[in-house]
């Protein structure tokens, strides 16, 4: 069985904002009202001559405790086997519970508005119905064999993604040594988006 | 990774406020007024008034919810009792159902009584409807099965009231708001708003003598939840100064704010509960402390959900 997860080097990650760029070409978000699948927050950490600027790539964590997905009442939000937490645009009426539950900020909505500008934006929108919206991993490219699109266009390899029941795997081996963590694992939500701390180095 | 950013959420606001605060009233209230009617003794008017406002709030509610959502058309799936069964851990389907059949069984239980009252009897549709021969049996049926559907509407009312507290209660990334005693706070506000709003029917809208013994055990009541709930919000104010820096935030933003401290605990807590206070134990010359206490209970009622969800900080690690 596969089960997708990413790694995120916060060391490698040099805000280009390419995978940002990226994703929303790929998967046709409403950038122009700032809502992203995938975001790169900006921090500065330190003062004087210890000031650093630290980027902070995040996106849905793909949770095997999901409460989005426990907490959506049509049953809109739901589980792939191979671990990847989705959205039926179809099936869900924008309640915005989900959004309220992720703890990790990953949902924006789309709204009938957004749609028509969407067209105007991109040309032709795959999306016919509003909804609240998440990354998917890139779900259609993953099954077509290919990385996700944030991956793929990622300069400096800072994302990197694999199968955690593959022990071969380089992600997989990341993770199992503990070097890359899950965000804020002591709510339960069991993430899949794993990050290697930069802290520890200088700026 | 341990640098934090703290932020309250502009995404659940004042409407879901206003959802919770109807949703709340307009269950307890049915429910409250129903018992009233089955083990006190029979009230046309309070079942009518409480049934039939209820109801008004209970759509008031799902009206507000409805009308933020953004795809209307897929609320089909919730509406669908089945959702129970394929969606049994999302408190909304819970909610929705609950406000769905509460509205029924409250209806049903109210029939006999309108179809007994003239100016239901005298209205253009209305009256129509009610003399129908089905209508006529269904009233037959409701009137011989009184208690039991008097009951299927007190469980949804309960049930309602207790799903405010859970929706809010599932958000995980929340202290204020993921605990336990969410639902119970909610749950006692909610019965403390509707017998403070029972209290304005019996003393404005349908005031008797007769009813005095009622409206005193109303009052005791809400005396005994107001005094409850300040219980249990001195607890939630003890359990957000230490554990958790969101909870912690939480406490610092509702603490220093001076419309919950005075507005709320003061003028709609504490105010109305020795206004109360004063009625039970010695009683008032006149109606309008109790009317004024109510009032006030109504006001903190809808002003303790308003600041939940402003209040709720989330802690995200970027």
């Amino acid at each position: 069985m596969t089960h997708y997860a990413m790694v995120i080097d916060l060391n490698t990650c040099v805000g280009c904002n390419a995978c940002m760029a990226a994703c929303a070409m790929e998967n046709q978000t409403p950038v122009w009202k700032g809502s992203w699948r995938t975001y790169v927050h900006e921090k500065e950490i330190g003062t004087s001559e210890m000031v650093r600027r630290r980027f902070f790539p995040r996106l849905c964590n793909h949770c095997d405790n999901p409460p989005c997905l426990t907490v959506c009442p049509t049953g809109a939000t739901y589980k792939r086997p191979d671990g990847i937490v989705m959205v039926n645009p179809e099936r869900c009426m924008g309640c915005r519970a989900c959004a309220m539950a992720c703890p990790y900020d990953a949902r924006y909505e789309v709204t009938y508005d957004d749609i028509k500008t969407g067209k105007e934006f991109y040309g032709e929108l795959q999306r016919t119905s509003p909804s609240m919206d998440k990354c998917s991993f890139c779900a259609h490219r993953l099954d077509r064999g290919l990385k996700p699109a944030c991956v793929e266009t990622c300069v400096g390899s800072a994302r990197q993604f694999g199968d955690l029941d593959d022990p071969s795997d380089p992600v997989t081996q990341m993770v199992a040594s503990g070097v890359a963590q899950p965000l804020m694992p002591h709510l339960g939500t069991r993430p899949n988006v794993y990050y290697i701390d930069d802290m520890k180095r200088k700026g | 990774m341990d640098t934090m950013t703290y932020t309250t959420q502009s995404i659940w606001t004042w409407w879901i406020a206003m959802y919770l605060f109807f949703g709340g009233l307009g269950a307890a209230t049915l429910s409250v007024s129903f018992l009233t009617d089955m083990y006190c003794r029979p009230h046309r008017k309070l079942v009518l008034w409480g049934a039939l406002s209820g109801v008004v709030m209970l759509a008031i509610s799902s009206a507000v919810l409805f009308a933020h959502l953004l795809h209307h058309v897929a609320v089909i799936y919730v509406l669908n009792p089945l959702v129970l069964f394929y969606q049994p851990h999302a408190w909304i389907a819970w909610g929705t159902q609950f406000i769905l059949w509460m509205m029924v069984w409250g209806m049903l239980y109210a029939l006999p009584y309108m179809r007994e009252t003239p100016l239901f009897l005298r209205m253009p549709l209305v009256g129509t409807i009610l003399q129908m021969r089905f209508v006529a049996w269904l009233s037959g049926c409701c009137l011989k099965r009184r208690r039991i559907v008097g009951w299927l509407a007190t469980v949804n009312g309960i049930g309602t009231t207790v799903y405010t507290g859970l929706l809010i209660q599932s958000f995980p990334a929340v202290a204020l708001w993921h605990n336990p005693g969410v639902p119970l706070l909610f749950t006692v506000s909610a019965f403390s708003t509707a017998f403070a709003y029972l209290l304005l029917l019996l003393n404005i809208f349908i005031p008797d003598e007769n009813d005095q013994d009622i409206r005193h055990r109303y009052e005791r009541m809400d005396v005994i939840l107001i005094a409850t709930e300040l219980v249990i919000l001195f607890s939630f104010f003890n359990y957000t100064l230490s554990g958790s820096e969101s909870g912690y935030r939480s406490a610092q933003l509702l603490w220093n704010d001076m419309g919950w401290l005075v507005g709320f605990i003061g003028f709609g807590l504490l105010v109305p509960f020795f206004l109360e206070l004063k009625g039970v134990i010695k009683g008032w010359g006149s109606r309008l402390p109790t009317v004024a206490a109510a009032l006030l209970v109504l006001m903190g009622g809808y002003m303790l959900r308003h600041y939940f969800m402003y209040a709720g900080v989330y802690a995200y690690p970027w």
